[in-house]
């Protein structure tokens, strides 16, 4: 065996044990960054007592697959509306239900961020059904804008059931996000000139749907 | 027949001719002292260093190996929420995780410039539902001696409330954004909707 062989026999060594070394540090790194990250944040909790009723509470819905992320998320933006621990804790526990709720109705998939987009749209008053519905007309692509839209109209004053019906009926004929953002954009700023939310919301909505092809059938778009 | 004698074949025979003869039983004694020393298995962990300390993978194979592991890596940063999901749970759940095929421009984070005026001021951070309400997370800087505040953040596609940290303790909402009041605690943010790129 010569110098030169063993040399590169040598190298080969190394490099695979440096490879294994590598996929064993990446794969580990990237399971522990968000706990670390989560727990980093926690600490942002000043009263012990508060933290340590949050970090039980997060443990706890991690053993029940609840995602965490927005637990962590409501329980800080509870300390910095100054609330008790006792309303922290009633918050997440609101949440977690909520989002229980959003996975039934966005089934069969969903992202974190739509559990939470939907959850925050039942908290302010947007109906299951409507909600089930989006995620009929979409069914392979996120709906978090959407979602969102729906939530902020009926946050500002547009009845449930009218906003739920307008923006299903506006995605079944294609509408994309970005128009959805922008009818959102004029029905608040025509509700700052005076006009009343449902009456704003029937004349954008027609304005955007007057550029959508029509739709064979919207039912057709939401059957199960 | 043409006998060729090789001067290395006879050195050979004669070599062999001079040795003693192999005592009866000999045989016999190097076989079962062969079967004794039969190697025994290892434990596992034992058997994992070996693998180690030999390093039998191929070059191509660790190759795929740290190649799935980064994109894994990458998966589970941005999509998956790894510390929300117990490995029970997810095979109880009956929602499906989204794949990074179809997250989209909609798991991106969006620019977004932030601006505030507040003279007296000391610090200003933006808390709000895209930085997980983290004090720490996006804190604003004054433009000039007595300036605005201002910061850009990365907010993903969607409706976001938020609100104005001044001075590490009081929460105010954005004078210039339209407002939202918290359902679960009450208090007045403001919202922002963030388009898809």
């Amino acid at each position: 065996m010569t110098l030169a062989t063993r040399t590169n026999g040598f190298a080969r060594s190394m490099i695979r044990r440096a490879a294994l070394a590598v996929a064993a540090i990446a794969t580990l790194s990237a399971a522990s960054v968000q706990l670390g990250a989560q727990e980093a944040r926690l600490l942002a909790i000043q009263d012990d007592a508060t933290r340590s009723m949050v970090r039980d509470f997060i443990e706890a819905a991690r053993a029940r697959g609840t995602p965490t992320e927005p637990l962590v998320s409501r329980a800080l933006e509870g300390v910095a509306f100054r609330a008790t621990a006792k309303r922290i804790e009633q918050a997440m526990v609101a949440l977690e239900e909520r989002i229980g709720r959003s996975r039934e109705l966005l089934a069969p998939r969903a992202t974190v961020d739509e559990l939470a987009a939907a959850a925050d749209a039942l908290a302010n008053g947007v109906p299951a059904s409507a909600i089930r519905d989006l995620r009929k007309i979409a069914p392979y692509r996120q709906i978090t804008v959407e979602i969102g839209v729906l939530t902020e109209l009926v946050a500002k004053g547009v009845a449930p059931k009218k906003a739920a019906v307008m923006v299903r009926d506006l995605m079944a004929r294609g509408a994309t996000g970005t128009q959805l953002t922008e009818l959102n954009a004029a029905v608040q700023q025509d509700v700052a000139f005076g006009v009343t939310p449902v009456a704003a919301l029937e004349l954008r909505g027609r304005g955007v749907m007057s550029l959508l092809s029509p739709s064979a059938s919207v039912n057709a778009a939401i059957r199960p | 027949m043409i006998e060729e004698r090789d001067e290395l074949v006879d050195r050979a025979a004669r070599a062999l001719s001079a040795m003693s003869p192999v005592k009866a039983g000999a045989v016999a004694r190097v076989l079962m002292a062969v079967r004794a020393s039969k190697v025994r298995p290892q434990p596992a962990w034992k058997r994992s260093v070996r693998w180690l300390e030999d390093a039998s993978v191929s070059a191509r194979a660790a190759g795929m190996l740290v190649a799935a592991s980064l994109v894994v890596g990458f998966v589970l940063r941005g999509t998956v929420d790894v510390a929300g999901y117990s490995t029970q749970a997810l095979s109880e759940t009956p929602v499906a995780l989204q794949t990074i095929s179809d997250a989209g421009a909609e798991s991106r984070g969006v620019p977004v410039a932030m601006v505030f005026e507040l003279a007296n001021a000391k610090s200003v951070a933006v808390v709000g539902d895209f930085n997980g309400w983290d004090p720490a997370a996006t804190p604003m800087q004054r433009v000039g001696e007595d300036g605005p505040w201002s910061a850009t953040l990365l907010a993903k596609p969607g409706r976001h409330t938020y609100a104005f940290l001044v001075d590490g303790s009081t929460l105010v909402a954005d004078p210039l954004a339209a407002k939202a009041t918290s359902p679960d605690f009450g208090g007045d943010a403001s919202v922002m909707m963030v388009r898809t790129p």
